[in-house]
């Protein structure tokens, strides 16, 4: 038995040997293999120069940030609130083999008291504009050009046995019409890896950088098993049809069907089918709650009368003015707490309508195996919509949190007679302050992507996708192979 | 020449894989037309709900308040771009520049690069929209269909004879090749125009869209004829048309981007952003005359009018509000001088990039481009401005407020039409 799959083994390592032969005699394959090298190569090591200036500058921006905060001189602690504080997205590791969504997104958010502000200034915004059909990505390079090239090698790798009779003699002589299509799934298989190699390195580095193995070797695995879709796609093709220009005129139009049309219809699908209300217009809504809740700027609002009535109670005293906290700082800490819970109400609404227009899109990936890899790929390396919904969702936690301790400072370290009469010439202005030690609570943000087992978890569905795309591919080899004989 | 088309139409409709073709080309075009369709409509849907909310939460702030400062202060204003009636066609940059605003009379730096974006994820699949389908997908569909129209006949045999029985050699592949292209041309083009027909395009833009995709369809059906003509094996010819078209959507384009982006040093936009948020809150720590120097060194006529009595007064709020927006003043202009720069270089390096040229082209057209974003971006500041000078007088010059005069405060809707003169 296993003497005869040793001989099965090398007969498609033979066949697999003898199309290499042929590839590197007709110069075209090599010259197409090459030029897919150079691309993969280019696009490694420029986004990863891209993506590591990045995330340095972001860094630099995110700890210049804090020390400006951190070094205002003594003031009324709501000054500070106003005065606000920035958090910026870094990258995560695997961004320099797919930066997804983040040039697409804004990468920084300004964080101040009583509203939650979108994230600005998209790279893309500040563009040529001439990246609008492909970038120098490696994962643009590997999910849409280098199924291209595996055609472009590959489309005649059965049909020309077809087109020279050399087919029929094969199997007269006793080779086995599936020891030849492994084996010709075996060359290609070969030319896949190569094209991946690069992109295997570059993974090597975001392991260094941080990124856990496993999510690096799924991240590569999902590459590998989607070429090799393409590579059962170009082999069945050519297996079906009879002649070479049939089975390249058949390949480039599923090319053009599968990559270039059908992730742009998945998205004018989903943005159609089920269309998201913006900020702008859930910020109506916004205003209509906040306007029942009152405005914490003014602490004689009625809205704040219950709070009033149950701290005199608390305290056991009959005015404001004898509270021992200050009674502004208590309504404007209560205020934003209740504020932000409406607030975080519209953001979770629109993050979940963007989430399910996300998911309708991907769905297309039972249609289109380069629709899977996007967002298998996206998924693991953290650079997508997910990833950036955690930092709209870290970044709010971060400003309530600043917001709070400095309201918190207000209540417990400005006297509340200094407070009302701020405005009560130059002395009373000086005298309504806080030492800037308050300032000092600023904790370092630094942002990461979710953990491994969850980007994983996410990213099951696309692999299903991939699976499934591969086994019918498989079934249908089978059905044209019998065909064959 | 009747004949020949006429035999020639014949022989096509029995040629499956031509058929195929035909028939994708006319489902994809009809899938961008539809969706870009119901795109701009549910902008334009978008935009009326937002007016009439805008409507009424600005009336609800305007009953609350009494005083000019306070009513500057809690009035927010609608602004936004409206789709053209071609933007159907060419939804363009509209998924990556914001549309819609709402501002109020603080300093706009801090204001006007929110951007209430779309799906981040869908905006980096990119639209189908029908410029995609014309500047990319229809080189394929020409390239498929002529690549081989010689080396079609010449490998079942029938170039010769063909040739030698043809009156002459354009009666035979011209009448062919017409036949193939006013069949593929309409195909693609005429969902257009039951689009155009029902927004109501202008005739002359659909006039010139239609120049551009004709000239875009001759340059591909002539370079495939032309390499083709005297090749055996069509899958060559065929590989090295795709490889011309990959040079032109993606290597020309991605060269020509890192080129520029190397080439042209601009201003972080977050840096504006500090520089605007440190003046504003620095002011509140400075003597009100530094403030008011600034201020009126840009309103000499309020010169008079600069004391502020007690802690706090509106006019000083608002000044250094402007104040803040003059101290951003020059780095936002190099930021957006950058922008530019950038999209004009882009532009010449789109003429040895067919498919990026004729995108950008009917992206001008239906006013999509990043051109109409810029556009769009001086509305506001230009409304911004009406908007202060509208409040300043009440502000700076004491006199009681008659509620009466928010009749009179500036429209957006104006400031489009000055836009246009």
């Amino acid at each position: 038995m296993s003497a005869q799959l040793n001989t099965v083994m090398s007969s498609v390592w033979y066949v697999a040997k003898d199309e290499w032969r042929y590839w590197l005699r007709s110069k075209v394959a090599i010259f197409v293999l090459a030029i897919g090298l150079v691309l993969t190569l280019s696009s490694v090591i420029k986004t990863a120069f891209t993506m590591h200036g990045l995330s340095h500058d972001r860094n630099a921006m995110q700890n210049l940030s804090e020390e400006t905060f951190m070094e205002q001189p003594d003031r009324h602690p709501h000054r500070m609130v106003h005065y606000g504080h920035y958090a910026f997205r870094t990258p995560s590791p695997l961004s320099i083999l797919d930066p997804g969504i983040d040039a697409y997104t804004g990468n920084s958010i300004f964080l101040e008291g009583h509203r939650q502000n979108s994230a600005m200034f998209a790279d893309q915004k500040q563009g040529t504009g001439l990246t609008k059909l492909g970038n120098l990505s490696p994962a643009f390079i590997v999910q849409v050009l280098a199924p291209l090239l595996i055609i472009l090698i590959g489309y005649s790798t059965m049909s020309r046995e077809r087109e020279s009779q050399t087919l029929a003699f094969l199997v007269a002589q006793g080779t086995s019409i599936y020891t030849l299509i492994m084996g010709k799934i075996l060359a290609l298989f070969l030319v896949v890896c190569l094209i991946t190699l690069p992109l295997a390195l570059s993974g090597m580095l975001a392991i260094f950088q941080g990124e856990s193995l496993f999510i690096v070797l799924g991240f590569l695995f999902g590459y590998v098993f989607y070429l090799l879709v393409w590579v059962l796609i170009v082999v069945f093709l050519s297996t079906l049809v009879s002649k070479n220009n049939e089975s390249f005129t058949a390949l480039v139009f599923v090319w053009i069907l599968l990559c270039i049309a059908m992730p742009r219809v998945a998205s004018t699908t989903a943005s159609v089918s089920s269309p998201s209300a913006g900020k702008l217009e859930t910020d109506f809504a916004v205003i209509a709650a906040l306007r029942k809740l009152g405005d914490g700027h003014n602490a004689n609002d009625p809205a704040f009368t219950k709070l009033k009535d149950s701290l005199l109670k608390q305290y056991d005293v009959e005015t404001v003015e004898e509270l021992p906290i200050n009674f502004r700082g208590a309504v404007a800490s209560a205020s934003e707490a209740e504020l932000s819970k409406v607030l975080n109400q519209f953001a979770e609404q629109r993050m979940d309508t963007e989430l399910e227009q996300t998911q309708i899109a991907r769905r297309f990936g039972w249609l289109s195996p380069n629709v899977a890899i996007r967002s298998l790929s996206m998924i693991t390396a953290g650079s997508s919509i997910e990833t950036h919904h955690r930092f709209l969702r870290e970044t709010e936690a971060l400003r309530l949190d600043f917001v709070q301790s400095l309201n918190k400072a207000h209540t417990e370290k400005l006297s509340y007679i200094d407070d009302i009469n701020r405005n009560n010439g130059e002395e009373a202005w000086q005298r309504a302050r806080v030492s800037a030690q308050n300032w000092k609570m600023i904790e370092g943000f630094s942002f990461s992507a979710d953990s491994a087992s969850t980007r994983f978890s996410r990213s099951v569905g696309a692999f299903a996708q991939l699976f499934t795309w591969a086994t019918i591919l498989v079934v249908l080899i089978r059905l044209a192979g019998r065909r064959e004989i | 020449m009747m004949r020949q088309i006429n035999r020639e139409w014949r022989f096509m409709l029995r040629q499956r894989y031509v058929m195929v073709i035909l028939l994708c080309s006319f489902l994809v075009s009809t899938f961008s037309v539809t969706t870009g369709l119901s795109e701009v409509n549910a902008q334009r849907q978008t935009i009326e709900r937002l007016k009439q909310a805008d409507i009424i939460d600005r009336t609800k702030a305007q009953a609350k308040y009494d005083d000019a400062g306070s009513l500057a202060y809690y009035s927010f204003h609608l602004v936004y771009s409206e789709p053209s009636n071609l933007a159907f066609a060419a939804l363009g940059e509209r998924d990556v520049y914001p549309w819609k605003h709402r501002i109020r009379m603080l300093a706009l730096e801090g204001q006007i690069y929110e951007s209430d974006a779309q799906n981040a994820e869908l905006a980096q699949a990119g639209k189908i929209d029908f410029a995609f389908v014309i500047s990319v997908l229809s080189p394929f569909f020409l390239i498929l269909l002529f690549h081989d129209l010689i080396a079609s006949e010449r490998a079942s045999g029938r170039h010769n004879l063909l040739v030698t029985t043809a009156k002459s050699v354009y009666a035979l592949w011209g009448a062919r090749a017409a036949v193939r292209f006013g069949a593929i041309f309409l195909c693609v083009l005429l969902p257009f125009y039951i689009g155009a027909a029902i927004s109501d395009a202008a005739l002359g833009a659909v006039l010139q869209i239609t120049l551009w995709c004709f000239l875009y369809f001759a340059f591909w059906t002539a370079l495939s004829i032309y390499l083709g003509r005297n090749a055996n094996s069509a899958p060559r010819i065929a590989s090295a048309l795709i490889g011309l078209w990959a040079l032109f959507a993606f290597v020309i384009p991605i060269l020509g981007d890192l080129t520029i982006e190397q080439s042209i040093q601009a201003p972080k936009g977050s840096d504006i952003l500090l520089t605007q948020r440190e003046a504003v809150n620095d002011a509140w720590d400075l003597p009100v005359e530094t403030t008011m120097e600034a201020f009126v060194a840009k309103h000499p006529e309020y010169k008079n009018d600069t004391n502020v009595e007690g802690g706090f007064e509106w006019k000083w709020y608002y000044a250094f509000q402007q104040v803040g927006d003059q101290v951003a003043a020059p780095i936002s202009k190099e930021y957006r001088a950058a922008a530019h720069k950038k999209h004009d270089l882009a532009g010449y390096v789109s003429f040895f990039a067919p498919p990026m040229l004729i995108q950008r082209k009917m992206a001008e057209i239906a006013q999509t481009d990043a051109v109409a974003a810029f556009e769009y971006e001086q509305n506001i500041r230009d409304f911004h401005k009406s908007l202060r000078l509208f409040y300043y007088p009440w502000l700076f010059r004491h006199d009681e407020f008659d509620k009466s005069q928010l009749n009179l405060m500036p429209q957006f809707e104006q400031t489009l039409i000055n836009s246009k003169n």
